[in-house]
């Protein structure tokens, strides 16, 4: 009895978990640029963020953002500690430098926090002495080295 | 709690979800390389629902783990009377020509001004569910914990039953689960599509904790991961694949200051785990001997 109680209790917790998520709507949708380029140690980048509100293109500034990285081909094996960033000098910009385990494609994960909650995910090829375009779009069918 | 550790443990549950997929086919003796393909596609359908239609969450996890589970059926019925080698090829060649699929498939919706949905190899960003309607990172955990604690309620008293003995029946001989009346191809089929659609639903989980998706990230290397889970954990109990996950994505993040080797060290390590006990941790004698501690001891 004591255990179909218990199960119970977490099926209603789920229930009320995913009925919670028709309530509220948040209506701002952040747009992210990215821009990359390699700092002086080895394998790390310092990055610079642009946020704008996706609707208006308005800066968003006063946002908490901190910068996650995973590898889409290897996803969870190779993933980076989110690193905080610091506000830039123009609204709405923000900087952070990334330290990644390896040179190739990964897909950094901005997240914001504070006023607005939200994650954009950016997808960039990091090579020793450039960051651009990652392989899957620059050439349709090519595995990307790694 | 540390929004790094929620994600890690939210990351461990997700994949638990298609450790758990690959261990029931397992017990039918059935090696699939192909569950992420399942993953996929239930990753793919509910973030559709959600990102496209405006479908509820529930609903859309719903559609995610019934396409996995009709395509995962569609699998096994082709694929019947195939076993060994030739099974765990013919999944992975499935699972290829899916995220391949994906790889063409176009579908997409503007909204706020941005085009959003699957994108070839762009892959399907913007399945913002969670951010929309103020789900935090510690709802979504509950979620995904509470979704996984259902999935093994089911899984112990599968086990108790007589489907349990013979879906293990099947896995240990099938001409003499036959012989003793079972129906080995429904039941192959049964769990082929219960498997998938425990993929699929990880998978949907998997689209709306990273509102990011792309058929890179359902590679091989994912199947033969769920694969090991289980060798790893042990087949013995449902128990098993999730140790087999705890050991893989904890044991990397436990040793993330040997950064760059972390993948050689784990590899070499599950080498003399499997050396030192081939069936995995939790293997069958290891879950007997376990019980008869745990099981109250009756007074002469």
């Amino acid at each position: 009895m004591i255990h179909a109680t218990r199960e119970l209790a977490v099926v209603a917790a789920v229930a009320a978990l995913l009925a919670s998520g028709e309530a509220v709507a948040q209506q701002i949708r952040a747009k992210a640029e990215v821009t990359c380029r390699p700092a002086p140690d080895v394998l790390e980048y310092d990055c610079t963020v642009t946020l704008t509100n996706a609707r208006t293109r308005a800066p968003l500034p006063g946002v908490e953002l901190t910068i996650g990285a995973d590898m889409p081909s290897m996803p969870g094996a190779h993933s980076v500690a989110p690193v905080k960033t610091a506000p830039g000098a123009a609204p709405g910009t923000y900087q952070g430098r990334l330290a990644l385990e390896m040179h190739g494609d990964w897909a950094l994960s901005l997240n914001l926090a504070g006023p607005l909650r939200d994650r954009v995910v950016k997808v960039l090829r990091f090579e020793p002495d450039s960051v651009g375009e990652p392989a899957a779009r620059t050439a349709p069918g090519r595995r990307p080295r790694h | 709690m540390d929004d790094y550790l929620v994600g890690v443990l939210s990351n461990i549950g997700v994949v638990s979800f298609v450790a758990l997929s690959a261990y029931l086919l397992l017990l039918t003796g059935a090696i699939s390389f192909g569950q992420q393909a399942f993953f996929a596609i239930g990753a793919y359908a509910a973030g559709v629902a959600t990102a496209l239609w405006g479908w509820p969450l529930a609903a859309a996890l719903a559609l995610g783990a019934a396409v996995s589970a009709a395509a995962a059926a569609a699998v096994g019925l082709p694929t019947l009377r195939l076993h060994g080698l030739y099974f765990a090829v013919a999944t992975l060649a499935f699972a290829e020509m899916v995220r391949l699929l994906f790889e063409l498939a176009r579908y997409q919706v503007e909204i706020d001004g941005e085009l959003v949905g699957p994108n070839g190899a762009d892959g399907f960003r913007g399945i913002r569910y969670i951010f929309e309607h103020d789900l935090g990172p510690l709802q979504f955990l509950a979620l995904i914990y509470g979704l996984l604690a259902a999935v093994l309620i089911g899984f112990m008293l599968m086990e108790r039953s007589r489907l349990g003995v013979a879906l293990r029946m099947v896995g240990e001989d099938e001409v003499l689960a036959s012989l003793n009346g079972i129906a080995v191809a429904r039941l192959k089929i049964l769990a082929a599509g219960l498997a998938g659609a425990l993929a699929g639903l990880g998978g949907g989980l998997y689209a709306h904790l990273t509102t990011y998706v792309e058929p890179r990230m359902f590679d091989v290397m994912l199947g033969v991961h769920s694969l090991a889970y289980g060798l790893i954990g042990g087949l013995g109990t449902a128990f098993g694949p999730l140790v087999g996950v705890l050991i893989d994505i904890g044991l990397l993040e436990s040793i993330r200051p040997l950064a760059g080797y972390r993948m050689i060290v784990f590899g070499g390590l599950v080498a003399l785990l499997l050396i030192a006990r081939p069936r995995g941790l939790l293997d069958e004698a290891a879950v007997h001997w376990l019980q008869r501690a745990w099981r109250p001891r009756r007074r002469p």
